[in-house]
C-alpha cells in the first residue's frame, strides 16, 4: 500500500516536471529540430536569404502575439486585435502618405491601436461586461469603423523608402520586422517578470479573486493590460503597412486566432497564470517556418491550413495524453493490490 | 417580486427590444412592413439563427464550437457535390452527417485528447477549412439546373420559407430538449459545474460528443442553406460567421458561463441584427455600418441586460 502510494507520488512529480518543461520550452525544442531537418532536407531552405525571410515573416503576427501573451497570461484573452490591426495600419498609412513623417505615422499607429484596448479596458472593468464579450462586440465595431472612415474600403499607399524599410529592410543583415519582434518580446518579458504590473498579472491569470483580496488593484491592471495589447498589435500593424506598402480596412482577416493560436502554441495556458514569451516568439517563427517549407516543397496553399491546425492540436494534445496515461497507469497499481 | 421583475425583464428584454426596434424602423421606412420584406429578414435572420441555435447548446455546456463556419462550407461544398451521383435528398443527409461528423470529431478531441473547447474547435476551424479548400480544389461548384436543391431556400413548407421554418421548428425541438429532457439536464449541469456532474455520474463525455454533433449539424444545415440560396458552394463559404454566431447566442441572453440557455432568445437575437441590418438598407446607410452596428448592439444589450449586479431600474431611480 505504501509503496504504491510512493511509487505513484515519485511519478506525479516526474509527471509535472516534463508537463512544465514541455510547457516552457517544448517548442523551442520542436523549432530547432524542425530547422536542422528542414536545413538539411528541404531543398533552399538553407538559403541564408530564404532562413532570413522566414524569421521576417514570423515578426508580423509576433508582435501582436507578444501583445496578447500578457493577456492571456492573466486570464483573458483580446477578440478585437485584428479590427485594432486593420483600423490603426489604415489611419497610420494614411498619415505617411499625407504627412511622409515616419515618428508621427507610427505615433499614430500605435496610439489608435492603444486607444482601442483602454475602451476595452473600461467596458471589462467599469461597464463589467466580460472581456470575452466586450472584444468581440469591439471587433464588430472596429472592423465597421474602419470601413466606414476609409468610405467603404479602398486601401491607401505610400511607397516611400524610408516608410517601407521598416517592414522590407535589414539592419546589420537581420530583417528590421525581426529586431522590432525580439525588442518587443524583451520588452515585455521584463515588465512581466522585473515590475509589479507584471506580478500582479501573473497572480491575477492564477486567481483573481485571491490577487483583489492580496490587494492587488485587479480593475487598473486589467485596463493596462488592454493597453498593452493595443501597443503591441499597433507595433504589428505599424509593421504590417510598411511590409505591403498599403493598409486596406478588410486587412487580415482572422488575424485574432491566428494570434491566440500562436500564444497557446507557445506554451501559455488559457486559464491563465502561466506563460512563456520564448514560446510564444518561438511559436511564431514555427509558423512561419510551416509556411515556407511547404512553398518550398509545393504543398497545396489549402494543405498548409490543414497542417497549421493539426500541429496546434498536436501540440496541445500531448499534455492531455500524458495525463491519461498517468491516470490509467495509476488505475493499474490500484487494481494490482 | 423585485426578484422575479428582474427575472421576467431578463428573459423578455431581447423581445421587448425587437418589438421597439420593429416599430421605429416601420415608422422610418413604410417598406419595412411589408409581407415580403419581413420574410425577407426572417430569412437572413434563420441563416445564422441555425447555427446559432445549435452554438446554444455549446454554450449552454460551458463549451464553444469556432469550427462552425468551416462546417457550414465542408458541408455546403460536399453535398453540392455529390448532387449528380445520388440527388438532392441524399446529398443533403450526407451534408448533414458530414457535418455531424466534424462535431464529433470536435467532441473526441476534447475528451480524449483533453484539449480545451476553445482551442480543440481553433484548431479544427483551420484544419476542416483547409479540408474544404482541397475537397473542391479552391473552386466553386455550381448546381446548374438542379433547382431542387432550391427546396433549402426557395421552397415553402406549409406556407413558411423553409428557412424560418427549419429555424423556427430546431428552436423549438431544441428548447423541449433543453427543457423536458434528460439529456439537456445533463447539458445545464455540466455547464454549471463539469466537476460535480462527472462525480454525479452524468456520462459527461458522451454528453459532449453529442452536443457537438448536433452544433456540427447545424452548422452543415446553414451552410448547405447558404449555399441553395444562389445555387453555389465553396470553400470559403461562411468564413468569420462562427463569431456572428456566438454573437447572436450572447445577444439572446445565454450566459457565456454556462449552465442557462434560451432557444427564443437565440432566435430574436439573430432577427434582431437581421432586422436593424435590413432597415439600414432600406434608409440607404452604407452597407459598411452593418458591422458597427451588431457589435453596437452586441455591447449595448449586454451593458444593460447580461452584465452581473447592474439593475437596468437604478437609472430611472435617482432618490433612492
Amino acid at each position: 500500500m505504501s509503496v504504491a502510494n510512493q511509487t505513484e507520488e515519485t511519478s506525479l512529480s516526474k509527471n509535472l516536471d516534463w508537463d512544465v518543461l514541455w510547457e516552457r520550452y517544448g517548442i523551442a525544442v520542436v523549432l530547432i529540430i524542425g530547422w536542422i531537418f528542414a536545413y538539411f532536407f528541404v531543398p533552399k531552405f538553407s538559403n541564408p536569404d530564404n532562413m532570413l525571410n522566414v524569421i521576417r515573416q514570423s515578426a508580423f503576427v509576433g508582435c501582436a502575439a507578444v501583445g496578447m501573451t500578457v493577456a492571456i497570461i492573466s486570464g483573458t484573452f483580446d477578440l478585437s486585435v485584428g479590427s485594432t490591426l486593420a483600423l490603426s495600419a489604415y489611419l497610420g498609412v494614411m498619415v505617411v502618405s499625407r504627412t511622409e513623417n515616419i515618428p508621427i505615422a507610427m505615433l499614430v499607429t500605435v496610439l489608435v491601436a492603444m486607444a482601442v484596448g483602454a475602451v476595452n479596458g473600461f467596458l471589462i472593468t467599469r461597464v463589467k461586461i466580460p472581456a470575452f464579450i466586450t472584444t468581440l462586440g469591439m471587433l464588430f465595431i472596429v472592423r465597421g469603423l474602419s470601413f466606414i472612415i476609409s468610405k467603404g474600403g479602398e486601401p491607401v499607399r505610400y511607397n516611400g523608402k524610408a516608410f517601407t524599410w521598416w517592414g522590407n529592410g535589414s539592419l546589420f543583415g537581420i530583417p528590421t520586422p525581426f529586431l522590432v519582434l525580439v525588442i518587443c518580446a524583451l520588452a515585455a518579458w521584463f515588465i512581466l517578470t522585473r515590475t509589479a504590473f507584471g506580478r500582479y498579472v501573473f497572480s491575477i491569470g492564477t486567481n483573481s479573486n485571491a490577487a483583489k483580496v492580496a490587494g492587488v488593484p485587479v480593475d487598473s491592471t486589467t485596463s493596462w493590460i488592454f493597453i498593452v495589447v493595443g501597443l503591441f498589435t499597433g507595433v504589428s500593424a505599424f509593421l504590417i503597412g510598411s511590409r505591403l506598402y498599403s493598409a486596406g480596412p478588410g486587412l487580415e482577416p482572422g488575424f485574432e486566432l491566428n494570434v491566440i493560436a500562436a500564444v497557446v502554441l507557445g506554451g501559455t495556458r488559457l486559464a491563465g497564470g502561466r506563460g512563456s514569451m520564448l514560446g510564444t516568439v518561438a511559436a511564431c517563427i514555427l509558423y512561419a517556418t510551416m509556411g515556407n517549407v511547404l512553398n518550398l516543397l509545393h504543398a497545396d496553399a489549402f494543405f498548409q491550413r490543414v497542417a497549421v491546425g493539426l500541429v496546434l492540436l498536436l501540440a496541445l494534445s500531448i499534455e492531455g495524453i500524458r495525463q491519461r496515461m498517468f491516470e490509467r497507469a495509476s488505475r493499474q497499481i490500484s487494481t494490482a493490490e | 417580486m423585485k426578484k422575479t421583475m428582474t427575472k421576467i425583464w431578463k428573459s423578455y428584454s431581447i423581445g421587448v427590444v425587437v418589438v421597439i426596434v420593429g416599430i421605429v424602423l416601420s415608422l422610418l421606412t413604410p417598406r419595412f412592413m411589408s409581407m415580403s420584406n419581413l420574410l425577407n429578414v426572417m430569412t437572413n435572420a434563420s441563416l445564422v439563427a441555425i447555427m446559432g441555435l445549435g452554438m446554444t447548446l455549446a454554450i449552454a455546456s460551458g463549451n464553444f464550437d469556432l469550427s462552425v463556419g468551416s462546417t457550414a462550407a465542408l458541408a455546403g461544398c460536399i453535398s453540392f457535390s455529390l448532387v449528380p451521383s445520388i440527388g438532392v435528398p441524399a446529398s443533403i443527409v450526407a451534408g448533414l452527417a458530414a457535418g455531424a461528423i466534424v462535431g464529433f470529431i470536435n467532441g473526441l478531441i476534447i475528451t480524449e485528447l483533453r484539449v480545451p473547447a476553445f482551442i480543440a474547435t481553433l484548431g479544427m476551424m483551420t484544419i476542416i477549412r483547409g479540408v474544404a479548400l482541397i475537397y473542391t480544389d479552391g473552386k466553386d461548384l455550381y448546381l446548374f439546373g438542379q433547382t431542387e436543391y432550391k427546396i433549402l431556400s426557395g421552397a415553402y413548407l406549409f406556407g413558411i420559407p423553409t428557412p424560418i421554418f427549419f429555424a423556427v421548428g430546431i428552436a423549438l425541438l431544441l428548447g423541449f430538449v433543453i427543457s423536458q429532457t434528460r439529456f439537456g439536464r445533463h447539458i445545464l449541469a455540466m455547464g454549471s459545474n463539469l466537476s460535480a456532474s462527472e462525480r454525479s455520474g452524468i456520462p459527461t463525455s458522451r454528453v459532449l460528443w453529442a452536443i457537438f454533433s448536433i452544433v456540427g449539424a447545424t452548422a452543415a444545415l446553414s451552410g448547405m442553406i447558404i449555399s441553395s440560396q444562389v445555387l453555389t458552394a465553396n470553400g470559403r463559404l461562411a468564413s468569420g460567421i462562427e463569431l456572428s454566431a456566438i454573437a447572436v447566442v450572447v445577444l439572446g441572453g445565454t450566459a457565456l458561463s454556462g449552465g442557462q440557455a434560451t432557444m427564443v432568445g437565440t432566435l430574436l437575437g439573430a432577427l434582431l441584427i437581421s432586422m436593424v441590418n435590413n432597415g439600414l438598407n432600406l434608409l440607404n446607410v452604407p452597407i459598411f455600418y452593418q458591422e458597427l452596428t451588431v457589435g453596437v448592439l452586441m455591447l449595448g444589450a449586454l451593458a444593460v441586460n447580461i452584465s452581473q449586479g447592474f439593475d437596468i431600474r437604478s437609472l430611472f431611480r435617482r432618490q433612492a
